[in-house]
């Protein structure tokens, strides 16, 4: 692995290899010219390893050493015995794509990253071949956030055809990566991606040093890295956006956000994010404005259904049920009056019985799944009202809850909406309609304080920015998008330039061709 | 923070459910309230309780329960009738509140404070006098037509609101005009007709002051009366005898739905002597007119000509009953004390109002007369 | 902070307890009239406001304690703060227990008052906390609710009477000019002004242009409300009901919520918690400047705790409640009146020391 770009430093004319993010400051061990110390060494700090396969070459003045489970043996015989036996050369070290070092320590970490080492007796040098092997699936549409129009390919567990899949889609030189090794064991690779001179250089940075002072043994995941780099974590809305689809990761770089990507997995985390950007699906952009603004305003109304309608039914029936019309008072009374359980209980029992449907559902294999659902949506369901626990208006408002908060289409803050339902459910069964302003008082409040990255969470509510409303909750025109959103504090304002000139240009045109029309028809009475 | 909240949240968990709750299921529901006058000067309350029992699938059946009891004031009869009935009497659905005509002859403020002072009553129930009757008979009359009662006499209400038979005022409005000097209100009357099983609205009842003067305009002249008071519902369909001349009475008639209606009170001071003259303007259409011949020429106009002339007769004489009853609905003595207030100070209103010239004038123009001539 | 965060700070701190009850204080004094004391009072605050201006602009880089010190000298400045801060936090006990009676009254009439200051202090102290910039920006966002509350009372003014407003002057200008007072009382707020004046962007005129705009948008919807409640209830109902825009909506119903005078107050308690939470961060921010402290953290939380074991002394008594009342509102006219307008020469003075010794 590894892509190497080349670059000269200053006026000397050395060309060194680059490779990404060593972790410096490490040890230097310079090799010896005894073979079987050499050995030795490498051997020891793997601790043995039984993997750790050891070929003995040129009668034992040569070793070839490799991680058996790493190496590809097929990419051994290409790289190195091919060439020679084609005659090229006699000499190992001479072959061009061998990397040479002197030091142990590299040589352990380039064993660790999939290389083969040719070592020989007498020699300082070591040679070493990348001969990893790498298994990937293809890059499909992700599962969870599939669209109906748009491009069907996704992020996989490589990151290196993630970084391909993004570059193809960013073509320009200002495209940034920067790599990073996160995890003291695990050494994971980090990248850091985005667009010089668009993003803020000041955002950039802090995305580095909060990256950099990660101290930790292991890091698996892009949602371990968010924990550690995110503003509050005391707080249920996820600060960071995240995503498995390249066309979202390149639309965002170029709007002045950082993408943070990390070997092994296909999410993508995207920073600075805000709450609108949650709310916003890559569909919309391939709808026509109408009914993509249509489709946003329906989301962001469910965002409303989600956390307060299980709450607001509660506060009526056992505190204001004056509000109720006159003409659904008795049809209301009739479906409530012989239930067993206030409200409240209803409410937090059934809440809890379509959460625990949905874990049992989730991980289960497609037709057990599926079972689940029916058996916990219809027959549950039913059932619990035929024998009067729970009145059918309340299965009505609870379904209706649970269908809005997956409307969302992230599932952080779908998640993170189900939950904020239990204390507005608490606060209006305490003091009714009041208790749920208080509640959500509150939630504005904390959305308000949050920031991401410096910026606004809330924006560009709130701080209000009539201007970005443009794309949170109507999406005009992509041509009307002349600005990029203030909340990614890109330093290129302009995102575009007037593009529609040509309707200038054609009215023009039908003006004169009316012109030609009209002198066209004087034309035969002549 | 965290545990702060924590710390909140299972508080609350122990404290819902205090206090102020009040479960929706528990509560008896009443719909609609009745008042009677009792003896030595009680009152009787009526009020009917549906019940309705659940079912799996599709409306539930339905019981009612018709309660009665006499005390001093209401809120003690409720008090009683909480004591007749499992869980609790709730009042803030009321639709309709029927008066007995005893009753209403007196100052109906004081049944209606607790109404106007309880923060959960629904000001937006209608009010309605029983003629001849009694609220006890409305409440428990045994219809034929099965829903319950305040559907039924709501209902009825809103259909004479919206065919301009009665202004629709809900206890709110009338409260303006039960306290305001200068301006007083009508009520619709309710009717138990055909041995108890029909309810008819037979006009509206005038009041004087806070109480029923027993005058009441009858449901035919209802119509014109609401159209002079400036109200019109969503149809207001005016039937009148244009002619005398035909051997079959049904030629003599037209009927006209009116389409625009503008009135104008102009009140005139002449020294302390108050005049007004009530104006209305109306364009109608003629939905019905069995005689036909509207295709001659200047019969149109001839039938404007007459309407205006019969409405203007209809409204003298609806004029002369408000002020024998002395019900000053139009608030022209609220006018007189806005627009001339040194004359309001010097006279007394309720000697003057049956006294003063009120001259009506209704100018009809037809604008359509259906699909045929 | 912009001019347009400034310009909702100070219309969420002017609109707030008081919306319910003004047309009905108005009405006690001057009758039917009440409307033309509003509209005389608003003049009188507009020359006021003039007055603040030309002393922020006097002193632009001060905050209200800080302008204490500089004008009087710290002997007097400090406690003069000092008497501000308990003013401010007097308000908003004031605030908290008209609120208070106010659900108490229309909503929760068991659910015991601790619960719902508790509540109200909590969710202001966490607003606070987050500084001047929070508050501009959640007032701003939940501006948008005062759209709805006048959404709600226009249907009202359906039922208008024009002729209930009549006869105009019935009670002659004596008791109009009587009811200034009142009207007055319902401007305190302004006073927010002259404290976050020097935190705002822009020239000194742009913000009077926002001062004057913001004072006039607030005497526009109290007309509108004050005018909405004289034409729904007749001139002798009106002294029946204090809170006539809440009883005017009692009545009407939408079809699919009955009662719309829950959604009012629902909608009103945050306009109140935005009034408090001013208050809350003027002592708040006033303590900071006393102390030369950065954090406000520990004085919000002590501002939080006085004012709610205040209101829980005096409680629900309504004797004790007037009296407070009383001694709030009139300490206003010192505070909010007097004081500003004394410091209007002082201020002259104090620029022209300034700009003398910054030439020599």
């Amino acid at each position: 692995m590894g892509i190497f770009t080349r670059f000269f430093r200053n006026n000397r004319d050395i060309l060194k290899d680059r490779h990404m993010s060593e972790p410096s400051g490490d040890k230097e061990v310079p090799t010896t010219k005894k073979l079987t110390e050499n050995v030795k060494y490498i051997l020891d700090a793997f601790h043995q390893t039984n993997d750790l396969k050891i070929r003995v070459l040129k009668k034992g003045d040569a070793t070839l050493l490799y991680l058996e489970s790493l190496a590809e043996h097929e990419k051994i015989h290409e790289k190195i015995f091919a060439p020679i036996e084609m005659g090229h050369t006699d000499d190992v070290f001479q072959l061009p794509n061998a990397k040479h070092t002197h030091d142990l320590e590299e040589a352990v970490r380039t064993i660790l990253r999939g290389h083969a080492l040719y070592l020989e007796e007498g020699k300082r040098e070591i040679a070493q071949f990348s001969v990893t092997s790498s298994f990937s699936r293809t890059p499909e549409e992700p599962q969870n956030e599939k669209v109906v129009r748009g491009a069907h390919d996704g992020f996989v567990e490589n990151m290196m055809t993630n970084i391909n899949l993004i570059r193809k889609r960013v073509e320009h030189r200002d495209l940034t990566i920067k790599y990073f090794k996160l995890g003291r064991k695990t050494n994971t690779n980090v990248a850091v991606m985005y667009m010089d001179g668009i993003a803020d250089p000041t955002l950039v940075q802090e995305v580095e040093t909060r990256l950099h002072s990660v101290d930790s043994d292991m890091i698996h995941s892009p949602g371990h890295v968010e924990e550690f780099i995110e503003d509050q974590s005391n707080s249920p809305f996820p600060q960071m956006l995240n995503t498995e689809r390249p066309d979202r990761v390149a639309a965002n770089i170029v709007e002045g956000r950082v993408a943070i990507m990390s070997e092994g997995s296909p999410t993508t985390l995207i920073a600075p994010a805000t709450f609108f950007m949650f709310y916003q699906a890559p569909d919309d952009y391939n709808m026509r404005w109408f009914t993509g603004t249509f489709v946003r305003l329906i989301r962001l109304f469910s965002f409303v259904i989600a956390v307060s309608l299980p709450a607001f039914y509660i506060a009526v029936v056992s505190f204001h049920y004056e509000v109720i019309p006159d003409e659904l008072i008795i049809p209301v009374k009739a479906s409530i009056n012989e239930i067993a359980y206030p409200p409240i209980l209803e409410a937090l029992v059934m809440v809890i019985i379509i959460e625990l449907i949905r874990e049992a559902g989730i991980r289960l294999p497609q037709p057990i799944g599926q079972t689940i659902g029916i058996v916990g949506g219809l027959v549950i369901g039913d059932a619990v009202v035929r024998a009067g626990l729970v009145s059918n208006l309340m299965v009505i408002v609870v379904a209706l809850t649970a269908i809005a908060s997956f409307v969302v289409p992230s599932n952080e803050l779908s998640t993170a909406l189900r939950l904020l339902t239990f204390p507005l459910i608490l606060l209006a069964g305490t003091i009714g309609f009041i208790g749920i302003v208080f509640g959500m008082l509150f939630i504005l409040i904390h959305l308000t304080r949050l920031h991401s990255f410096g910026v606004p969470y809330f924006a560009p509510l709130a701080p209000l920015s009539l201007v970005d409303l443009k794309d949170t909750f109507v999406r005009l025109p992509m041509y009307m998008m002349k600005l990029r959103p203030k909340d990614a504090h890109a330093i290129k304002p302009i995102a575009l330039d007037p593009s529609r000139e040509w309707r200038n240009r054609d009215e023009q045109k039908q003006s004169k061709q009316g012109g030609d029309q009209t002198s066209t028809t004087n034309k035969p009475k002549e | 923070m965290r545990r702060y909240l924590i710390v909140v949240m299972t508080g609350l968990l122990f404290l819902t459910g205090c206090w102020d709750e009040k479960q929706f299921k528990n509560v008896k529901l009443v719909l609609s309230l009745g008042f009677d006058q009792g003896d030595e000067g009680q009152i009787i309350q009526t009020v009917s309780i549906p019940t309705v029992n659940r079912a799996t699938e599709g409306p539930g059946s339905e019981s009612l329960q018709i309660l009665s009891t006499s005390a001093q004031t209401p809120l003690q009869a409720r008090n009683k009738i909480d004591l007749m009935i499992s869980e609790s009497y709730d009042p803030s659905k009321v639709k309709v509140v029927v008066l007995g005509e005893d009753l209403a002859k007196k100052n109906i403020y004081p049944i209606l404070d607790d109404m106007y002072r309880n923060s959960r009553s629904n000001l937006n129930a209608y009010l309605a006098v029983v003629e001849e009757g009694t609220a006890q008979d409305v409440i428990s009359m045994n219809h034929a037509g099965a829903t319950r009662i305040s559907n039924y006499v709501s209902g009825l209400l809103e259909a004479a609101v919206s065919s301009t038979h009665a202004t629709g005022e809900n206890l709110q409005l009338l409260c303006a005009e039960l306290l305001e000097p200068g301006i007083d209100f009508s009520v619709p009357m309710l009717k138990i007709e055909d041995e108890g099983n029909l309810l008819t609205f037979s006009g509206m009842g005038l009041f004087h002051d806070k109480a029923y003067t027993g005058e009441k305009i009858d449901a035919e002249q209802t119509t014109l009366f609401m159209l002079l008071e400036g109200v019109k519902g969503r149809v207001a369909r005016l039937t009148e005898k244009i002619d005398d001349n035909k051997k079959e009475e049904i030629l003599d008639y037209v009927t006209v739905n009116v389409a625009e209606n503008d009135r104008k009170m102009k009140i005139e001071n002449k020294d302390g002597e108050i005049s007004v003259t009530i104006n209305l303007d109306m364009k109608v259409k003629i939905v019905e007119y069995p005689s036909d011949h509207l295709y001659v020429k200047g019969r149109v106009e001839e039938i404007g000509k007459k309407l205006s002339e019969t409405l203007t007769e209809d409204s003298v004489d609806i004029i002369a009953q408000l002020q024998e009853a002395n019900s000053d609905i139009f608030g022209i003595g609220r006018r007189v004390k806005a627009y001339h207030p040194d004359v309001w100070k010097k006279i007394k209103w309720e000697e003057e109002y049956p006294e003063i010239s009120i001259k009506p004038s209704v100018k009809v123009e037809v604008i359509q007369h259906g699909i045929i001539n | 902070m912009s001019r347009r965060q400034f310009f909702f700070i100070i219309i969420q701190t002017q609109i707030g307890v008081g919306v319910l009850s003004v047309p009905y204080e108005l009405h006690t004094v001057a009758k039917q009239d009440g409307w033309i004391s509003l509209l005389l009072g608003a003049i009188a605050i507009q020359l006021l406001l003039i007055g603040i201006w030309v002393v922020a602009k006097n002193l632009p880089q001060d905050t209200l304690y800080t302008m204490n010190d500089k004008l009087y000298t710290k002997w007097i400045g400090r406690p003069l703060s000092i008497l501000y801060i308990l003013y401010f936090i007097g308000v908003g006990t004031l605030i908290i227990l008209l609120f208070c009676r106010m659900i108490n009254v229309w909503v929760l009439p068991n659910t015991p008052i601790w619960v719902t200051a508790l509540l109200m202090i909590t969710v202001c102290m966490y607003m606070v906390h987050g500084g001047l910039l929070v508050l501009g920006r959640m007032y701003t966002m939940l501006s948008i609710l005062i759209v709805f509350l006048l959404i709600l009372m226009v249907f009202g003014a359906k039922e208008m009477q024009i002729m209930y407003l009549f006869p105009i002057l019935e009670s002659g200008w004596g008791k109009v000019f009587s009811g200034i007072n009142q009207a007055i009382f319902s401007y305190f707020g302004f006073i927010v002004t002259l404290v976050v004046y020097s935190k705002v962007e822009g020239t000194n005129k742009q913000k009077l242009t926002t001062i004057v705009l913001a004072h006039w948008f607030v005497t526009l919807f109290y007309l509108f409300t004050v005018l909405a409640s004289y034409t729904f209830f007749s001139t002798s109902e009106l002294p029946l009901v204090p809170e006539p825009v809440l009883y005017m909506l009692k009545s009407f119903s939408l079809p699919i919520i009955a009662r719309i005078d829950l959604f009012f107050i629902t909608i009103w308690v945050i306009n109140v918690a935005t009034s408090f939470a001013t208050y809350l961060y003027l002592s708040s921010i006033g303590f900071s400047d006393l102390f030369k402290k950065q954090s406000t953290t520990k004085f919000i939380v002590l501002i939080g705790v006085v004012v709610f074991s205040i209101s829980m002394f005096i409680g629900m008594d309504i004797k004790k409640m007037e009296a407070f009342n009383n001694v709030v509102t009139y300490s206003g006219y010192v505070f909010s009146v007097t004081l500003p307008l004394i410091m209007v020469p002082l201020s002259f003075w104090r620029r022209n020391k300034d700009k003398g010794a910054g030439t020599s």
